[in-house]
């Protein structure tokens, strides 16, 4: 076979993958805007901006959902990336490291579900159970011992002798992190970031069980609409559920991995 | 004496590393200290910047005991084995750190950058990241970056470790320029016993945690224990 037929032939095959990877999405935004769609119509017998018109001002409330959720991620992505980035610095550093590393593997042997199952008794007594705050308290549970696990590798002994030697040229805590640990960790930071948030985003079992169906996040409304054989609306609150993170996906690439020192 | 370490002890653990251990240190001065691996070396050093606490002793810098100063406050720079140059900052900016640490005017920040990269030998690397230097550039940068807040001392713990021979011989002449230049006072520890020589007004010779200085360096060549007898034999016995 000579180079340009191998070359052909590659170009095909990743044309296909690229359309299976794609068709899913293609999909779903077809079933939101159709109308009518009975077997054996291969396309639906009616097109329609209803659906996307629900999104504001209709009783669904996908709207709010939407604006709970990225709140929601935000927040949780936010505190649990700053909070794993500190916390992650004394584990590392201290003696007993490897058993602090294994109680944030806890979670995720056991299973975020069963975690929150176990757990629900204290919530429901400190009034959290069905509450936004709840609901966060309990991603926190899962995203911060992941930051955690992240970030421990961050922090090596190249990295405990440049806060040293900053400390000898005369720089204080605040220069060190500001001014070299900050902007080193930015590529690792921000990857956390976007992960936590990719979490918090799609999680349904923890804040199904800890929110009690009155915490409707946007992945609790696919499911919602997915059980009532709503599959318009299934459509349209799964095209609103992947927009952020293909958002996230761009701007990773734009701006972390190219950038990442 | 400009730089005193009084009978310091310490100890990680069951381990003596550093045991009732005393050195002087004039002004200006460049004190060797050769030792083994493990010998305590870096423990030394460390003590003396501030790193590391001792169990015992004190350390005094021109009469002023360093015990309650943290090691931002005791202008006493510790130079690793690596040039640890920060990744995210280009040559001009990294020898400037010091400088912008302490706000200096921006002009005065200029001046003195370009001054220390003449001394070092790099105009022409100010503006390339630490990745684009070869090792012995790193290094220069890492004594550019220290020297131009005007430390009180230089402790630097295998500087040239990780260089090859040539590029090590020829960063050991830069240093005894600069440190003359600079006039410096420095800690020049290394288990290599040429460097030792060639690098110290002074050596000093550092085992299982106790330091001996010697008061010259014919008495150094003349002990046994320093290795330079034996090093001498076996050229001897090549010819």
């Amino acid at each position: 076979m000579s180079i340009e037929e191998q070359k052909s032939q590659i170009n095909g095959i990743s044309l296909i993958l690229i359309a299976v990877i794609l068709f899913p999405f293609a999909f779903l935004l077809m079933l939101s805007l159709g109308r009518r769609w009975a077997y054996p119509m291969l396309l639906p017998a009616e097109w329609t901006l209803d659906n996307w018109q629900a999104i504001w001002g209709g009783q669904a409330g996908l709207g709010e959902s939407l604006l709970l959720s990225l709140a929601l991620s935000l927040s949780i992505a936010t505190i649990a990336t700053a909070g794993s980035f500190w916390v992650s610095k004394q584990v590392a550093y201290h003696r007993n490291r490897q058993r602090w590393l294994v109680l944030a593997y806890l979670p995720y042997v056991f299973a975020p579900v069963i975690l929150a199952a176990c757990l629900q008794y204290f919530f429901i007594r400190w009034g959290l159970s069905g509450k936004l705050g709840g609901v966060a308290i309990a991603q926190l549970f899962i995203t911060f011992p992941y930051g955690l696990i992240f970030f421990t590798s961050f922090w090596t002994e190249r990295m405990l002798s440049l806060e040293q030697l900053i400390a000898t040229l005369g720089g204080n805590t605040w220069q060190a992190y500001t001014k070299v640990l900050l902007p080193v960790a930015k590529g690792p930071i921000l990857t956390c970031f976007f992960q936590l948030f990719l979490i918090s985003w799609f999680e349904y079992g923890l804040t199904a069980l800890i929110g009690v169906g009155k915490v409707q996040t946007l992945t609790l409304k696919v499911f919602q609409y997915i059980n009532e054989a709503n599959l318009f609306f299934a459509a349209l609150a799964s095209c609103l559920l992947v927009m952020p993170p293909i958002v996230l996906l761009w701007l990773n690439r734009r701006y972390v991995f190219s950038k990442v020192i | 004496m400009f730089l005193e370490a009084k009978n310091i002890n310490k100890g990680f653990g069951a381990e003596k590393v550093l045991d009732d251990l005393s050195l002087q240190l004039a002004e200006h001065e460049m004190l060797s200290i050769l030792g083994r691996s493990g010998s305590g070396k870096t423990t030394l050093l460390k003590i003396l910047a501030g790193l590391e606490s001792p169990d015992k002793g004190m350390v005094l810098l021109q009469g002023q005991d360093m015990g309650p100063l943290p090691p931002n406050r005791r202008n006493i720079v510790y130079l690793y084995q690596e040039p640890l140059l920060f990744p995210h900052l280009n040559v001009f900016e990294n020898i400037a750190f010091g400088l912008r640490l302490r706000k200096a005017p921006e002009g005065a920040v200029q001046k003195r950058v370009a001054e220390m990269l003449a001394n070092l030998e790099l105009p022409e690397q100010a503006r390339k990241m630490p990745h684009q230097l070869s090792g012995g550039q790193r290094q220069r940068v890492a004594f550019g970056r220290a020297l131009i807040i005007n430390p009180k001392v230089l402790l630097l713990d295998e500087p040239f470790g990780a260089l090859d021979a040539e590029t090590r011989a020829s960063m050991q002449q830069l240093l005894k320029r600069i440190a003359k230049a600079f006039a410096i006072t420095a800690l020049f520890v290394t288990h290599g016993l040429k460097e030792a020589l060639i690098m110290g007004d002074r050596i000093g010779l550092m085992q299982q945690g106790e330091l001996k200085v010697y008061d010259s360096k014919k008495a150094f060549i003349e002990d046994v224990e320093t290795g330079v007898q034996a090093e001498m034999d076996f050229w001897r016995e090549i010819e």
